[in-house]
């Protein structure tokens, strides 16, 4: 009968309870380091070694949401000028700030409207799509529900019915298939709602952009209210997104 | 006459592949089947030429691959089907028949695999239905309650137990197959790490066996080494995963958080190696692109060990509590004879009492040389599925840290070749769920002409529904949790 006390006691304190200073492993790929060193004449060689085609020359951008977060472009560039640093909170509400140059120090979510802020920002509950996940951002956004990462205690969660939920979250980059089922479940979801795309594939197809079997008609059609970029983006980043959108500091 | 016969990742050349015709065809085939081969491949040798067909199979008595292949006339793309005696080909020649428009005679259940709905070109399908008093069908997905990937099921009840359930996937369908075709190789590993997010490590090596055989690219002991211990450490996390998933489903709830928080030592472990939690970025061509340290493998081994100690207590109040033995012992039922019947594979054909474990029957890489035990259970239920798990993961935990106290000191990645032409490698890993196979042809010109992916789920998504047969309905999700399969392998 005690077992379940001495479980307890094993479990110690596993919470990370300072989310925006947690350390990640050195090697993890968070936000990239573009230097503002100038590229060689004529050298374009990151450009065709990036498998999603993220990155643009003249001047250096990576688009955060094509980018599959691969260390491809940092081992290719003679100069060593992309450099991908642990940083983890890179959300946004803005499609255009994941365009990530030499200038960018950071990137966070502007602060939501005054009625967003007052609808959810104490109680947020989601409703997952995976529309041709592959089952790593799935695996990420159940482990925000566990020990480690609790997400609870910011009030958001993962509910069953769309009936019940705030807004969507979509992973995969939106299969033929699952294009009907993700209208009528969006439909099914009442106003006001959300939505948040999670991972390279949701925000741009990813490496399945070029995919005859996607059919992206729902994103264009939408106003996507919360970018998360990486593949699997880190749990970290999405409750760091959330936190900063809805201004809890 | 006598299969063409090769061994796991060996380079075949196309002109040693004699095709037969139809009728010889099909009885070296049946020859095949009636001694104990299992199918692991069904598709033509180009998607230009579906006339040229090429059957795989896996032998485990001789530890090989037969390949028989048949040359159709081109505009007779049909045989008799082997399923109504071979039920195991059964999803294989569905899928022929939905991806060159083969036509199946005789074939007793031709269903969509990955279409909508669709078989035979464009014909509506409907779902099998049970007619009579007192029985009801229940609908579920594609949209599940919890955070997971989509697919539909439909139960046939008789009151609260099923008497068949139906299993409709497709919803994932990418086209990673087409894909890899056109692909250029940086892209190739990228979609191979995006079969499915939870077996990244096993579909990259094998995809990269795959290549790296094509090429004749050597692979040092070193790098096949810290390939190995990544594909295991994947092993001990999704086991843990699949762990806490069947006690959620059970209510139990400090069983369930335990499993979650070690199954986050173990996947920060693979991040400290290659810095992804899922080992994306791991395995490139001819080798690995992280070396281990001193200062990774005292991490990894801690780590490890705070796992080992604690798992076994968890297991141990899991497995002695009343509560989950009543929902485990005697649940969702596979039989032996029906698992080997429908070529179930992996861990859920060896939670069957069969042996199939490619790390033993098939060995690949470091497996040659540092071997793994095969642990089997007999009864088939939910309890043999989880005890497996409890009884898989002590085992991979003792493997990785023998490998990491005697790494091999060597370079870890070496050039890669070019590709010989007109050739073909049949590659198999043990991912977690169980076989994985990558088959790739080159033509002549030294490109990939064929690409063709399968996952353990293409085997095992029937298994399901079999352990469901006469088993209640509210213990479907026990069931389907003890499974644990994948929805984008199957539809990839």
């Amino acid at each position: 009968m005690f077992e379940p006390i001495k479980l307890r006691i094993l479990q110690g304190d596993p919470i990370i309870h300072d989310v925006r200073n947690a350390k990640l492993p050195q090697l993890f790929r968070g936000l990239p380091k573009i230097s503002a060193m100038k590229c060689p004449d004529g050298c374009t060689v990151c450009r065709e070694a990036c498998p999603t085609k993220a990155i643009s020359l003249n001047p250096v951008t990576i688009d955060l949401g094509l980018c599959v977060f691969c260390p491809v472009c940092q081992e290719v560039c003679p100069e060593k000028i992309i450099n991908f640093s642990n940083e983890y909170c890179i959300g946004t509400d803005n499609r255009a700030k994941l365009n990530v140059t030499s200038e960018t120090k950071t990137i966070t979510p502007e602060k939501a409207s005054k009625q967003i802020i007052s609808y959810f920002g104490k109680s947020l509950k989601l409703r997952q799509i995976s529309a041709g996940g592959c089952n790593g951002c799935e695996l990420e956004l159940n482990a925000l529900s566990n020990v480690n990462f609790d997400m609870g205690r910011y009030g958001v969660e993962f509910v069953a019915s769309p009936r019940h939920a705030d807004g969507i979250l979509i992973t995969g980059p939106l299969t033929e298939n699952m294009a009907k089922a993700t209208e009528i479940c969006y439909t099914a979801v009442p106003n006001p709602k959300i939505i948040i795309l999670y991972g390279a594939c949701a925000i741009s197809g990813g490496i399945f952009q070029n995919s005859d079997n996607i059919d992206r008609k729902f994103i264009a059609e939408n106003k996507i209210d919360l970018f998360i970029p990486g593949c699997p983006p880190h749990p970290l980043t999405f409750i760091n997104a959330i936190l900063d959108w809805f201004d809890k500091k | 006459m006598t299969p063409l016969q090769v061994q796991n990742g060996q380079l075949i050349s196309l002109a040693e592949i004699e095709y037969l015709n139809v009728n010889d065809w099909s009885d070296a085939v049946s020859i095949g089947l009636s001694s104990g081969y299992r199918m692991i491949g069904l598709f033509p040798i180009d998607n230009n030429t579906p006339c040229k067909l090429i059957a795989q199979f896996a032998d485990a008595l001789s530890s090989s691959i037969h390949i028989i292949a048949c040359e159709f006339p081109k505009t007779e793309l049909k045989f008799e089907s082997f399923a109504n005696r071979y039920p195991q080909t059964n999803y294989f020649e569905c899928e022929l028949a939905e991806n060159y428009g083969y036509i199946l005679i005789n074939h007793p259940w031709l269903r969509p695999v990955r279409k909508q709905s669709l078989i035979n070109g464009n014909q509506p399908y409907e779902f099998y239905k049970l007619k009579g008093d007192e029985v009801h069908e229940v609908a579920v997905g594609p949209i599940h309650a919890g955070v997971i990937e989509p697919g539909h099921f439909r139960f046939q009840c008789h009151g609260e137990l099923v008497y068949n359930l139906e299993i409709h996937l497709g919803y994932q369908h990418r086209g990673i197959e087409e894909m890899m075709l056109k692909a250029n190789q940086n892209q190739r590993i990228i979609l191979a790490e995006s079969i499915t997010g939870d077996t990244v490590i096993g579909h990259t090596n094998a995809h990269c066996m795959a290549v790296e055989g094509l090429s004749r690219t050597s692979v040092t002991l070193r790098a096949q080494v810290i390939r190995t211990i990544a594909e295991e450490l994947e092993r001990v996390a999704m086991h843990l995963a699949s762990l806490g998933g069947v006690a959620n489903d059970i209510g139990f709830a400090i069983i369930s958080s335990s499993y979650g928080r070690l199954r986050t030592l173990v996947i920060n472990s693979l991040a400290s190696i290659c810095g992804s939690r899922f080992g994306r970025g791991l395995s490139v061509y001819g080798g690995v692109r992280f070396d281990l340290n001193d200062e990774n493998i005292q991490e990894i081994t801690t780590k490890l060990l705070k796992v080992q100690h604690d798992v076994d207590i968890i297991n141990n109040y899991l497995l002695s509590s009343s509560g989950s033995i009543t929902r485990f012992d005697g649940t969702g039922v596979v039989s032996k004879e029906f698992a080997q019947s429908v070529g179930l594979v992996g861990m859920i054909a060896r939670s069957c009492g069969l042996e199939s474990d490619t790390r033993v029957q098939y060995p690949y890489g470091a497996y040659h040389y540092f071997p793994i035990s095969e642990i089997s259970l007999p009864t088939g239920d939910v309890f043999a599925r989880v005890r497996l798990r409890t009884l898989e993961i002590r085992e991979s935990i003792r493997f990785i840290l023998e490998q990491l106290e005697n790494l091999p000191s060597e370079n870890i990645d070496n050039e890669l070749q070019d590709f010989v032409p007109n050739s073909m490698i049949i590659s198999m890993v043990e991912g977690w769920r169980g076989e994985i196979v990558h088959s790739v042809i080159t033509n002549g010109k030294g490109e990939i002409s064929q690409y063709k992916i399968k996952d353990p789920s293409f085997n095992n998504w029937y298994g399901l529904s079999l352990a469901l047969h006469k088993t209640a309905i509210s213990d479907f999700p026990l069931c389907n949790k003890s499974f644990d399969l994948s929805y984008s392998g199957h539809d990839l």
